[in-house]
């Protein structure tokens, strides 16, 4: 299966996308993702439940959380309550390698996003800050991603050794499935979704162009 | 891909629908001019090189016109819209003198309050998205 592990919606400060609509637009352009994860910048929205839009529109929905650090923006998948506590998902000062290794502590998976992208992204401060600790798995493909972001994403992936992930990172409702990330099995909900991306058997795949 | 038609009342709005592309003017002349009108006296909007020594690609479009841009192409689908509101997110600088696209679709219909929401991007001719944003439209029942 193929979701799309990095979307957000009006949850996100600058997200513009209603849930709902998210699940309209796959099912109506017939998108090839089964599913998607709301990674809203800078918290974990503990309240809000799709099970509903889930079920009715028969895609899985999760929910994960974008956190910022020195290295830029990281993707947090398997929070937990106990998570929310370790650190403070609000900051923009945390620290990559306390977030991989917390989140590795509470049974969660920390991934770097769009790393390939200026400021915002961990190999552009690699040089500076040095290669951190923990890191497994990057983000490869983005649907944001300008310029080479991607390719020198996919390049550093692979010199470091990191497997890689897809995801759309939209905020628009149109933007969705624009990349995702290939499952051998079904994930049907995110304790599997960690699992699987623990197993380290999944591919990165990119729908743009 | 279904490509809306001018549109003149809500019920002929279709859910997913494209709206005509739009290709906006990011014309030196035209950036200048405008930047100008509005009392923008910036290097940037006014010459490339003197943008790039400020560390950008070159002079660039005020994120004020491409609004303007985005407010023509909703009225150019739709003539009798009264445009709510424009939400727009500068992701990156919109280059003038390079071509740029602009797309819009429909991605929410609420018949009973009379309101369209569309997804708004404006991209250059990689593909990349330099704008994006939506728009809430009221239109005629």
């Amino acid at each position: 299966m193929i979701l799309d592990l990095h979307t957000h919606s009006i949850k996100s400060d600058d997200g513009r996308a209603k849930v709902e609509n998210y699940c309209q637009w796959i099912r109506s352009k017939n998108l090839p993702v089964d599913g998607f994860v709301l990674t809203e910048h800078r918290q974990f929205d503990v309240d809000s439940d799709y099970s509903t839009l889930a079920s009715k529109f028969d895609l899985v929905i999760m929910k994960a959380s974008e956190v910022e650090t020195e290295y830029g923006h990281v993707l947090v998948y398997g929070v937990s309550a106990s998570l929310t506590k370790a650190f403070d998902f609000a900051s923009i000062n945390l620290s990559l390698e306390m977030v991989v290794e917390t989140s590795d502590q509470h049974g969660a998976v920390a991934v770097p996003c769009h790393p390939g992208r200026k400021r915002v992204g961990m190999f552009a401060h690699t040089e500076e800050l040095g290669v951190p600790k923990g890191v497994k798995i990057v983000e490869i493909y983005n649907g944001g991603s300008r310029d080479n972001e991607d390719q020198i994403a996919i390049k550093n992936a692979k010199a470091f050794g990191y497997l890689g992930i897809g995801g759309s990172d939209s905020h628009i409702v149109s933007h969705v499935g624009r990349c995702g990330t290939k499952f051998p099995a079904k994930i049907a909900n995110m304790d599997e979704l960690v699992e699987a991306l623990k197993s380290e058997e999944f591919k990165a795949i990119s729908f743009k162009h | 891909m279904t490509i809306s038609k001018t549109i003149s009342k809500i019920m002929d709005v279709e859910f997913g629908a494209n709206l005509p592309a739009f290709e906006p003017d990011t014309s030196l002349e035209i950036v200048k001019t405008f930047a100008t009108l509005i009392g923008w006296d910036g290097a940037r909007f006014r010459d490339h090189e003197a943008a790039r020594k400020e560390g950008l690609a070159g002079a660039m479009v005020p994120g004020v016109l491409s609004q303007g841009y985005l407010v023509a192409m909703i009225h150019q689908w739709a003539p009798m819209a009264e445009i709510k509101a424009i939400d727009t997110v500068f992701r990156a600088p919109v280059i003038a003198d390079e071509p740029h696209s602009i797309t819009g679709v429909v991605t929410d219909i609420n018949e009973d309050e009379g309101l369209v929401e569309i997804d708004l991007t404006v991209a250059n001719e990689k593909g990349e998205t330099r704008v994006f944003g939506t728009a809430s439209v009221s239109l005629p029942a």
